[in-house]
């Protein structure tokens, strides 16, 4: 049982993988990656159709440019931290202990995998189911499992698909590689190659103390390395649990649907990675690089943490459609909180609520249409002001505690913003009043009643409220309150009485 | 059996694959309602407005379409009901609502507002806003009333709803159970309303000609379709109800 198996992930030519990863119309394409600054850029990375077209690693902006059909782009550091993490994140699922060992343009992931067969089976499996799982998310990687470290490391580099290495089998496995998998300093390899030597199989055949004596003690290392027989003191990381997904352009988006092409698959991967630790994502914050330097950020949270994609998609399309970005949009990143994944205990006997999920998406489509503020549930202030109230989201509440008045109350149905008035006054009293729209003649009027506050700030008000039944010129009656502003003697019409 | 009977029998059998069941009436179905939390009115509607159809309550302004509208939401919202109100000119007052009873929490409030750029000051764009609003509402399904209030929007403006409009509300407010009220000027729904009240009068309570003390309204059934009375009987046509000032206190019987 406490056999040591190890099993290596390597993506090769991670750049590319990188980049092409969210974004599959791109995969099937000749792309090439460059990278250092203009004019003196050169290719990093490339993909197996731009290798086919004759581009390679070290070609000049202008060599690779003289190549038709193949694809420029530029390497992005942000886009390669966030696909390593999704790696390892991935990788995860089947070992908490795994060592990063990327070196070049590739992301090489090696796990400890002693005492899993119980849970995956066969080595050979697990590594089918390994690499599976690194396509689910867009990467293409080669998988080796070997008894040894360096082993796994190097055949995983230097093959393609699956290989199991068997135990006692490594030199034999290794034999057929070149000596170039070993990234010799080029003096050393000068030398083998002066000698004849180019497989692992023809330096591990060498006698070991005559080659140290040639070429130092490093050799001895090299000869370890080509046999499978060199010890390694396994230094796992701990990934940090993350869900971030981000997206770099080549060129600036300035089409919402596009923007929405790219977030599907984002947020597919990041559900997919909260389900592999059995959670749904609660909130989900939207960033946006704009051109002219600009940020855009918001922020997606459901009343209860979902998995759903398609809810989580239209989220996404409805928050663009009421704030859309003001400039073309240079990158995308999406940050995802993840929650526990909710159940809604329903009673029996329990009156009909609007299902979360779908009141969520309403809301947001509500606001699209009437505004960001203008949709959810009044609180009134603690204030004596007539008429304050802030608005508050709206989320469906567990149980009421309002008593319902015994007797209805009358209603005021108020005037946003109030209706200016001019008034004739009668013995102190509101006789008749003209507004824009009509003539009334007042036949009863209630009041003075006086309200004033907040007289140390700026926001102090002094009023007279009048309730006052009055006649239109059509002969309707109609009850409203009228409003006086001691401060600059102005008249409104506040509310009507309904 | 008589020989009436065997007659309806043979030619129901007759016309069998064409109508089914020619000369049996349809048996009649009960609504179920939910109370208005105002006595004379239920009684006038016997039960409440019906659940899942289309109620309006009309008239002029200060006849009492708001106050009842509210007393119908604060029953609601004590039921644990979820409710929302649409507001085409906004209008709602939540002091009214909070005094009527109204569980604000469980209240969802949708302002409409004049749409900014080209359309600025149409007065359809409210309008507009209202109906979709609406639409969405109760296509999302689980508000047990949703009330429309048009009662500031001019007549010319929401008569020309489409029908094809109101027939849909209709068919949503069945399938989700929700009551949706409609507070207007003028009855907009035409046949697609189950019942259309109309408030009338009004009259100022007041004690000692200083304070207000409430309103006295008088509500009129125009149009009732799920009756569950019998058609012969006879149906008391109008009814009145008081609604009192939230400064007047409430005398226990």
């Amino acid at each position: 049982m406490n056999e040591e198996l190890y099993i290596c992930a390597h993506a090769a030519e991670f750049p590319a993988q990188a980049l092409v990863r969210l974004r599959p119309e791109l995969q099937p394409e000749p792309i090439a990656i460059l990278e250092g600054r203009a004019p003196l850029e050169v290719i990093c990375s490339l993909n197996r159709s731009a290798w086919r077209k004759g581009a390679a690693c070290g070609m000049t902006r202008q060599e690779a440019e003289s190549i038709a059909g193949v694809r420029l782009l530029q390497r992005s550091n942000e886009t390669e931290t966030a696909a390593r993490a999704v790696m390892l994140e991935c990788a995860s699922h089947f070992s908490p202990r795994i060592e990063d060992a990327s070196y070049g343009t590739a992301c090489s992931l090696v796990l400890d995998i002693a005492g899993t067969r119980l849970l995956f089976g066969p080595a050979e499996s697990l590594a089918h189911r390994l690499r599976d799982a690194l396509a689910s998310v867009g990467f293409h990687t080669s998988i080796a499992v070997s008894a040894n470290f360096h082993t796994a490391q190097l055949k995983a580099a230097a093959s393609r698909g699956v290989v199991v290495v068997s135990a006692g089998e490594e030199a034999s496995a290794l034999s057929n590689l070149p000596l170039s998998v070993l990234a010799l300093p080029a003096a050393h390899a000068e030398t083998f190659a002066i000698w004849g030597i180019r497989t692992l199989g023809e330096l591990s055949a060498l006698p070991e103390v005559d080659l140290i004596a040639r070429l130092g003690q490093q050799a001895r290392q090299w000869r370890s390395l080509a046999r499978g027989v060199e010890p390694h003191t396994f230094q796992p990381i701990e990934p940090e649990f993350t869900l971030k997904e981000f997206c770099e352009f080549e060129n600036p988006i300035e089409q919402v649907d596009s923007l929405l092409f790219v977030g599907t698959r984002m947020i597919e991967c990041l559900v997919e990675r909260a389900a592999g630790r059995a959670l749904s994502l609660a909130s989900i914050k939207v960033q946006m690089k704009l051109e002219g330097g600009n940020f855009y950020e918001g922020v997606i949270r459901p009343a209860l943490a979902s998995s759903d994609r398609k809810f989580l998609l239209k989220l996404l399309q409805l928050e663009f459609a009421a704030h859309p970005p003001q400039a073309a949009v240079l990158s995308l990143t999406l940050v995802a909180e993840a929650g526990q994944s909710s159940k809604m205990q329903l009673g029996l006997f329990a009156p009909q609520t609007p299902e979360p999920s779908r009141l969520d998406v309403t809301i947001a489509r509500l606001r699209a249409i009437v505004g960001e503020e203008r949709v959810g549930s009044p609180v009134l202030e603690d204030t004596h002001r007539p008429g304050s109230f802030r608005m508050e989201s709206f989320a469906v509440p567990a149980r009421s505690a309002t008593a319902k008045a015994e007797h209805p109350r009358i209603a005021l149905r108020r005037m946003r913003p109030p209706l200016p008035v001019s008034v004739t006054l009668q013995a102190n009293k509101p006789a008749q009043f003209r507004s824009s729209e009509d003539n009334y003649k007042v036949t009863v009027a209630y009041g003075p009643w006086r309200t004033s506050g907040c007289w140390w700030s700026t926001e102090s008000w002094d009023d007279e409220e009048w309730d006052v039944l009055a006649t239109t010129q059509s002969g309707l009656s109609v009850a409203c309150l009228l409003v006086r502003t001691n401060s600059r003697n102005s008249w409104r019409i506040e509310a009507f009485y309904d | 059996m008589n020989s009436a009977a065997a007659l309806r029998i043979q030619i129901e059998h007759a016309l069998e694959h064409r109508f089914p069941s020619a000369l049996t009436p349809v048996p009649r179905t009960y609504r179920e309602t939910a109370s208005t939390g105002i006595e004379g009115v239920d009684t006038l509607l016997e039960g409440g407005f019906p659940v899942g159809a289309i109620s309006e309550v009309a008239g002029p302004e200060s006849s009492g379409r708001t106050s009842l509208a509210l007393s119908f939401l604060a029953h609601r919202t004590q039921e644990n009901c979820v409710v929302a109100w649409v507001d085409a000119e906004d209008a709602f007052d939540p002091e009214s609502a909070a005094a009527n009873g109204v569980s604000l929490r469980q209240l969802l409030w949708i302002r409409c507002r004049n749409a900014n750029g080209l359309v600025r000051g149409k007065p359809w764009t409210r309008l507009d806003q209202a109906i979709q609003a609406t639409d969405l509402l109760l296509q999302a399904g689980g508000f047990a009333a949703i009330v429309l209030d048009l009662g500031d929007t001019a007549p010319e403006h929401a008569s020309r709803i489409p029908l094809a409009t109101w027939f849909r509300f209709r068919q949503a407010a069945d399938r989700s159970r929700c009551c949706l009220v409609v507070l207007g000027k003028d009855a907009y729904a035409q046949s697609s309303a189950a019942i259309v009240l109309e408030c009338l009068s009004l009259r100022a309570k007041a004690s000692g000609k200083t304070v207000l003390d409430g309103f006295a309204y008088e509500v009129r059934r125009e149009r009732h379709r799920f009756s569950p009375s019998a058609s012969g009987a006879r149906k008391q046509p109008a009814s009145s109800w008081s609604a009192m000032s939230n400064w007047t206190r409430e005398v226990s019987s």
